[in-house]
């Protein structure tokens, strides 16, 4: 009698079949439901732009301009890049939890060649994707680690001056990348005064956002958040150093790197938009641990925040 | 009251799972590794359960002897939180493997809990059975209660139970539970009446 009941909890649970339909413009490019995700490859053939989804009417995961596959094409990939001005260093070893289309780890890697760049990954085929339909390649400092992050985070015994942290999807967060003790085991990792960042997408200022923001104020000394402008996107960055970065050293650091690395994107601009955390801190909202973290619960439901 | 034992015992195993994912995810991640170690050992549990449980009924079957079955998963329950931790970082360090590190905690968490409640359904067929007549309606029934309490069990969990308490202090709740259900099954004497099946 236990049979099919649990064939079925594995088959909702692991291989959710999402039905979709494409805009005129768009064309399928591969679809596959690997063992994770649903995932698509979508091409904008007005717009040209190349993106993964994995659900109909969700945000693209990440995406590129087909003809300049080097550029960063979302706001929040671009926004993520900010953090380095919380640096204080040209970063050697960067960590991105979360491959995606691989661009942000291709982007970094563009402007900072010499950089020793690890990318854990839980499913292979998204590193496949990537690089087929994503120009990422890997090369001799730039490696992907087909591992669930939190178990490449605890087993790592490297220390990274930047560790990027983006493997959430809009419709699934994996619980246990949420934890206090998962930000306290990533903390572990950083080198002396290295910088941790973070995407967080919420879409009507969730339940899941005030808890996010009281976790990482509780597992770091300093928390800023970076809100996105054409996207719900929020951009966390939290640094372990004592002295808290100001303002006015952000926005400096960002023109130094403008001028230094020619990046082309507005790092200035997005610095402008600094914010102590502070700001969206909310006493009431819990703390998330191994033990309690009803991420995908929380995420629809209201902010408990006025 | 011995049917809602039963509606219970299989709410609790499924809700138990649930969480058993919540308990492995920090040491072992959420892998198709975990999930598939995971629903193979509360099978493994359930499977060696049930022929345990009727192997045992036929001896001398009495509902004081199903309240230890019950009490048992109770006390593993109430205690979960003294080794879950232990033995998971304990294995985790081992490092066996990203297929033998999840089945071995699942083993080693899970096992012994979903094999306990797995003899329940067995057991308490062969004492509600009162004649050949009714068999059929009685095991259909006790099914049935034991496949819709799992139903229940996982919903109310991963729908709300998880947003209003700590994995832990849910199954310690499951444990208090399981003892005060396995309390009056001690005491209780079953008979057959006329009448019923």
């Amino acid at each position: 009698m236990a049979k099919t009941r649990y064939l079925l909890f594995f088959i909702v649970i692991l291989f959710p079949l999402r039905g979709f339909a494409l805009e005129p413009s768009e064309k399928l490019l591969f679809e596959k439901n690997s063992l994770y995700q649903y995932i698509s490859v979508i091409e904008d053939t007005v717009r040209k732009e190349r993106y993964v989804r994995n659900q109909k009417k969700e945000y693209a995961q990440g995406g590129i301009y087909v003809n300049a596959p080097d550029k960063l094409l979302y706001e929040f990939t671009q926004m993520v890049f900010v953090s380095l001005a919380f640096l204080e260093r040209e970063p050697q070893d960067a960590l991105f939890v979360g491959l995606g289309a691989g661009a942000m780890p291709k982007y970094f890697s563009r402007y900072y060649p010499n950089a020793n760049i690890d990318v854990a990954e839980i499913d292979p085929d998204m590193e496949a994707v990537a690089q087929k339909y994503f120009s990422f390649k890997e090369n001799e400092r730039m490696k992907v680690h087909v591992d669930d992050g939190r178990l490449f985070v605890k087993r790592a015994r490297k220390k990274y001056d930047w560790i990027v942290l983006d493997a959430y999807q809009n419709d699934y967060i994996p619980f246990h990348l949420t934890t206090l003790e998962f930000l306290k085991e990533v903390k572990s990792r950083l080198k002396d005064d290295g910088v941790v960042v973070s995407n967080i997408t919420a879409p009507f200022r969730n339940k899941f956002f005030d808890s996010m923001v009281m976790t990482y104020r509780k597992a770091f000394p300093a928390v800023y958040i970076f809100k996105g402008r054409k996207s719900a996107n929020f951009i966390f960055v939290a640094t372990t150093g004592s002295r808290p970065a100001g303002r006015a050293a952000v926005e400096a650091r960002a023109a130094k790197l403008m001028a230094a690395k020619k990046f082309d994107i507005d790092l200035e601009a997005f610095a402008a938009r600094y914010e102590l955390s502070d700001a969206y801190a909310w006493e009431g909202a819990r703390v998330l641990t191994d033990d309690f973290a009803p991420v995908n619960l929380y995420q629809h439901q209201k902010s408990g925040a006025r | 009251m011995i049917k809602f034992v039963v509606f219970l015992c299989g709410a609790i195993v499924m809700s138990f799972e649930i969480l058993g994912s919540r308990v492995l995810a920090p040491n072992f991640g959420s892998s198709v590794f975990v999930w598939g170690s995971l629903i193979s050992v509360f099978l493994s549990g359930l499977s060696a359960g049930y022929y345990l449980g009727g192997w045992l009924a036929d001896r001398n079957p009495s509902s004081r002897k199903l309240s230890l079955m019950i009490l048992i998963p109770g006390i593993l329950f109430l205690t979960f939180p003294l080794y879950s931790a232990a033995i998971a970082d304990w294995i985790f360090t081992k490092d066996l493997g990203i297929r033998v590190s999840p089945l071995l905690a699942s083993v080693a968490l899970f096992l012994a809990p979903s094999l306990f409640l797995g003899i329940v359904s067995p057991y308490t067929a062969k004492l509600m059975i009162c004649s050949l007549h009714t068999s059929g309606r009685t095991i259909g029934t006790l099914y049935a209660l034991s496949t819709f309490g799992s139903i229940v069990g996982t919903v109310v969990t991963s729908f709300y139970l998880i947003t209003i308490a700590g994995t832990n202090a849910l199954i310690v709740g499951q444990g208090i539970l399981l003892i005060a259900l396995s309390v009056p099954l001690f005491f209780m004497k079953l008979v057959c009446r006329a009448g019923e099946n």
